[in-house]
């Protein structure tokens, strides 16, 4: 791991802070992006099939709000996070294509571990209303309390989990 | 007065290209802080490099001072900032079931984006999967209904679940993180590769560790609660009765002020 370029994390953090401290001050709101890929997600059933998207209760709920399914403050805030990561990988010379993974696994497997986790991800970020940045960033800094007990969660299912993916990462 | 869309300072066409700008300082800083690689990300669960931690509980600290701060000078109405709901049990499970699938995949949500941007395959593979797992839900979500209305409390703060003041929640999670980011660095010391880890001066980390905990204490001291309470004591002025009928009805149609289309996340 090459961390001599990466920042270090208490002055990323204050300044991640200010950010969120700004958003808050300018929107009323917090940050957040899994709900982009369930809009987009929806957004593809809808393209695809319109009827069976209406006929959802929740991604209905994404619908008739007098404007498109994509046209969210989120989708735009996720958009920008993709330029901003670019930027900032551009400046520290990380852009590469490559997997990232520890040196005991294969490409294949971890690609499948990847997929997986992805799909419990985007299924539990809906189940708790958010995720990382839309609960733990967001609801924390404004002392909500169901969203100190999902950090808590994240971190002691994390934690319990670990043992069985160390090969994936050690 | 913040929160400025909220007072009408700009409309939804010009906050969706605020989103762009935050979305991009957000960005940012993530890749900086090195959550564009997972075994960075993944280090914390081994024990290894408490970035994540770091990160997260600094950026919260940060921003509760300055929100709570803020009320407290009358720059923003927190009446006015949406408040995430509790739904104790779906954030409970949910919670754990994001941890797994954060050491299973490697990434959460927002870092996968910053993965997949820098040029990760398993980052791009990561969102095609959340994108999977959420239309799963949305499918399920007659089945799951129930569950995901479950325990529901209301959008509640730490301070009305505990029915302590918010200053002094806030000064004990001052203290939790400045312990939190000493124990950590003890662990790390011990299992990390020390070459990786970010240097800091001692003093320097003495001294901001003091400053929290200062304005910790200042917070529990000057209760931010209080301070609303005395704002409205302070609008029944019986001295200056013209100053205070136009604030009472600007006052009034906040009081019924809700956000639909609002979602954590």
């Amino acid at each position: 791991m090459d961390n001599i370029r990466y920042g270090n994390p208490y002055v990323v953090g204050t300044l991640l802070g200010l950010v969120l401290l700004f958003t808050f001050y300018s929107m009323g709101r917090g940050v957040g992006s899994s709900a982009s890929f369930s809009r987009l997600g929806a957004a593809s059933v809808a393209a695809v099939a319109p009827d069976h998207a209406k006929s959802n209760a929740y991604m209905a709920g994404y619908m008739g709000r007098g404007r498109p399914m994509l046209m969210d403050w989120l989708i735009f805030m996720s958009l920008g996070a993709a330029l901003g990561g670019l930027f900032s990988a551009f400046v520290g010379k990380r852009i590469k294509g490559e997997v990232g993974r520890g040196p005991s696994i294969d490409v294949g497997p971890r690609l499948w571990l990847a997929l997986g986790g992805g799909i419990v991800s985007g299924f539990a970020a809906r189940l708790a209303r958010g995720c990382t940045s839309g609960q733990a960033l967001t609801g924390a800094p404004e002392l909500a309390f169901g969203s100190w007990v999902f950090m808590f969660s994240i971190f002691a299912g994390a934690y319990a989990a670990a043992w069985f993916f160390r090969k994936e990462w050690l | 007065m913040g929160p400025l869309y909220k007072f009408g300072w700009f409309d939804f066409t010009y906050s969706l290209q605020l989103a762009v700008l935050i979305g991009f300082c957000f960005g940012l800083l993530l890749e900086r802080a090195g959550f564009g690689n997972p075994r960075k990300l993944t280090a914390i669960f081994y024990l290894r490099d408490f970035a994540v931690l770091k990160v997260m509980f600094t950026a919260i600290v940060v921003c509760m001072l300055g929100m709570l701060y803020f009320s407290i000078f009358g720059w923003l109405d927190m009446g006015k900032v949406y408040l995430l709901p509790t739904y104790l049990w779906p954030q409970l499970v949910g919670g754990l079931a994001l941890g797994v699938g954060f050491i299973m995949g490697g990434y959460c949500p927002t870092t996968s984006v910053v993965a997949s941007v820098s040029g990760k395959l398993d980052g791009v593979v990561f969102l095609a999967g959340m994108v999977i797992g959420s239309l799963i839900f949305a499918e399920l979500f007659p089945l799951l209904e129930g569950f995901y209305k479950a325990g529901d409390m209301g959008p509640v703060r730490l301070s009305d679940v505990f029915g302590i003041q918010s200053g002094i929640i806030a000064l004990l999670v001052c203290v939790m993180a400045v312990l939190a980011f000493w124990v950590v660095e003890k662990v790390e010391n011990r299992f990390g590769d020390p070459e990786s880890l970010p240097a800091g001066g001692t003093r320097l980390k003495t001294f901001a560790a003091i400053a929290l905990v200062v304005l910790g204490l200042i917070l529990a001291i000057v209760n931010p609660d209080n301070s609303q309470v005395q704002k409205n004591i302070h609008q029944e002025d019986p001295d200056r009765p013209a100053a205070v009928a136009p604030v009472g009805k600007a006052a009034q149609p906040s009081e019924g002020f809700k956000i639909v289309d609002d979602e954590g996340c």
